[in-house]
């Protein structure tokens, strides 16, 4: 069964010199795995996601949630958003920011399970601590606890891995694969590809707002020395090939 | 529904009363109230009505200031720096974040009111002076009226623009708005049917806030009458619904 399906879904911006950053996209993501939707800088990921999560809307095409839209309350009560280097209130407490989001998603014991994402995320110790004290790892794992505060059936991550040291790359990504674990249907948008390779069961390559294609890390990889070796080549012979 | 307004409310009301330019504002209001009283020592026999004309400007300059500039920032700090991508994504309605967030700088406006008029209070208080104290508190309660307009008018400008053009565009409407009998005397009195018509409309569609103002009757203890307060404070209501549902219908259609 599908948790997300996008059929010629494309975003553009601007009225009179319009900017195409998502062009007639389709995929589906079979619940349970993880999707990486891969792609450079301004490839058109981050437009795609905030349009999943109900940030903004299509321009043409369809997408559907869990068998539903983003806008509908019902839908966005069982997802999970984490944006791209999330920021927060600065003057709120860890603790004073999660119990906030439960509170939205309607959580009848909050204070169990604050306890227990802080503790997924380990931000135990800095729960009583000013958000605007975090460190960016510390910021990263408060975003990750607050998109998984509601136990979501899918998991939206913007970037998860950007920004953060080698150690904290390892501690997020030790979250993402118990998440996993759990049999939860994710999707990633990134360009930090080593990470893919470990984390993804599917990927789908992005460039220029155009969906160029859907396997898995290991066929795409396929003739090429690693899944970045792939992801250049490809991007580059498509730009070459629309250059001339 | 009530949930989500009142969490959006409270975590608005938490970031807002611990910024450090509001806690300074404060502070600068109650020292100009407590400066009242050396200004009043010096006035010859005019010491009450100095002390009260001075400490309910400064407590409305405080108010006006509240729902101005923290107002004018509200919507447009949550866009800017994207903390809204933590927020709209959660099963909440896009309604019901601005009225939390009306409902949480309102908490605040009232947190800092109740602080600087018992200041106040207390100061005529000590001087024997209780007879003032009903006027005070309906004055103040007018202005609180007032602030949630101009914070919803805040709102309404910051989710369109940014926030300096947001400010400067609600200072425009506070000053039109206490300008309501200009627009009166000119669509009574001009020859010209065309200005008396943008006049008149003017006059309907702009927020009349000089409704809200008492502060010059104080001191002659004079309080206004029950209809006329219940008038105020339909109109308050009336027109603050109004307002609110343009801006949901701007922000309800808004791309992040």
């Amino acid at each position: 069964m599908n948790s997300i399906v996008i059929s010629n879904l494309s975003k553009s911006y601007g009225k009179e010199k319009k900017v195409h950053v998502v062009k007639d996209i389709s995929l589906a993501v079979l619940s349970g795995t993880v999707f990486g939707f891969i792609g450079p800088n301004g490839a058109g990921k981050t437009s795609t996601i905030k349009m999943l999560v109900g940030l903004s809307h299509p321009t043409h095409g369809s997408l559907s949630v869990l068998g539903g839209l983003p806008s509908d309350t019902a839908v966005r009560a069982k997802i999970g958003f984490m944006p791209e280097s999330p920021t927060f209130y600065k003057y709120l407490t860890g603790e004073e920011f999660l119990d906030l989001v439960a509170t939205l998603f309607g959580i009848e014991s909050k204070k169990k399970r604050i306890d227990d994402v802080l503790h997924e995320v380990n931000l135990t110790h800095a729960r009583h601590k000013k958000i605007r004290t975090y460190s960016k790892g510390m910021l990263q794992r408060l975003g990750l606890a607050q998109a998984i505060i509601n136990n979501p059936e899918i998991l939206f991550l913007d970037e998860p891995l950007d920004g953060l040291d080698a150690l904290g790359r390892a501690e997020v990504k030790k979250i993402i694969l118990a998440l996993k674990k759990e049999g939860k249907t994710i999707f990633i948008n990134t360009h930090i590809l080593g990470d893919v390779e470990e984390i993804c069961d599917t990927v789908g390559i992005v460039d220029e707002g155009e969906l160029l294609v859907v396997d898995t890390p290991t066929n795409i990889s396929l003739g090429h020395k690693s899944l970045e070796d792939a992801f250049v080549s490809l991007i580059t012979k498509r730009r070459e090939f629309k250059k001339n | 529904m009530f949930n989500n307004i009142t969490a959006i409310a409270k975590n608005t009301f938490r970031e807002t009363i611990r910024d450090r330019i509001l806690l300074s504002a404060v502070f600068v209001i109650i020292g100009i109230i407590l400066f009242t009283l050396f200004i009043g020592s010096i006035s010859l026999e005019q010491s009450t009505r100095i002390i009260i004309d001075f400490s309910t400007t400064a407590i409305y300059a405080l108010q006006v200031f509240v729902a101005i500039f923290i107002g004018s920032m509200l919507i447009y700090k949550e866009i800017e720096q994207k903390t809204l991508y933590l927020l709209l994504p959660k099963p909440v309605r896009r309604v019901e974040i601005l009225i939390g967030k009306c409902l949480g700088l309102t908490l605040t406006t009232i947190l800092v009111t109740l602080l600087s008029t018992s200041v106040l209070l207390a100061i005529l208080f000590m001087r024997g002076d209780t007879a003032h104290t009903l006027a005070i508190v309906l004055s103040v309660f007018l202005s609180i009226l007032e602030s949630i307009i101009l914070i919803l008018i805040s709102m309404l400008f910051s989710t369109i623009t940014s926030p300096i053009l947001a400010a400067v565009s609600t200072i425009v409407m506070f000053f039109v708005g206490h300008a309501e009998n200009i627009f009166r005397f000119i669509f009574m009195t001009t020859d010209s049917t065309l200005l008396e018509i943008i006049m008149r409309g003017a006059y309907y569609i702009l927020p009349n806030l000089e409704k809200f103002n008492t502060r010059n009757d104080i001191v002659y203890g004079t309080l206004p009458n029950t209809p006329t307060l219940l008038i105020t404070i339909v109109y308050a209501c009336i027109y603050a619904t109004l307002l609110l549902f343009v801006t949901q219908t701007i922000f309800k259609k808004k791309d992040f």
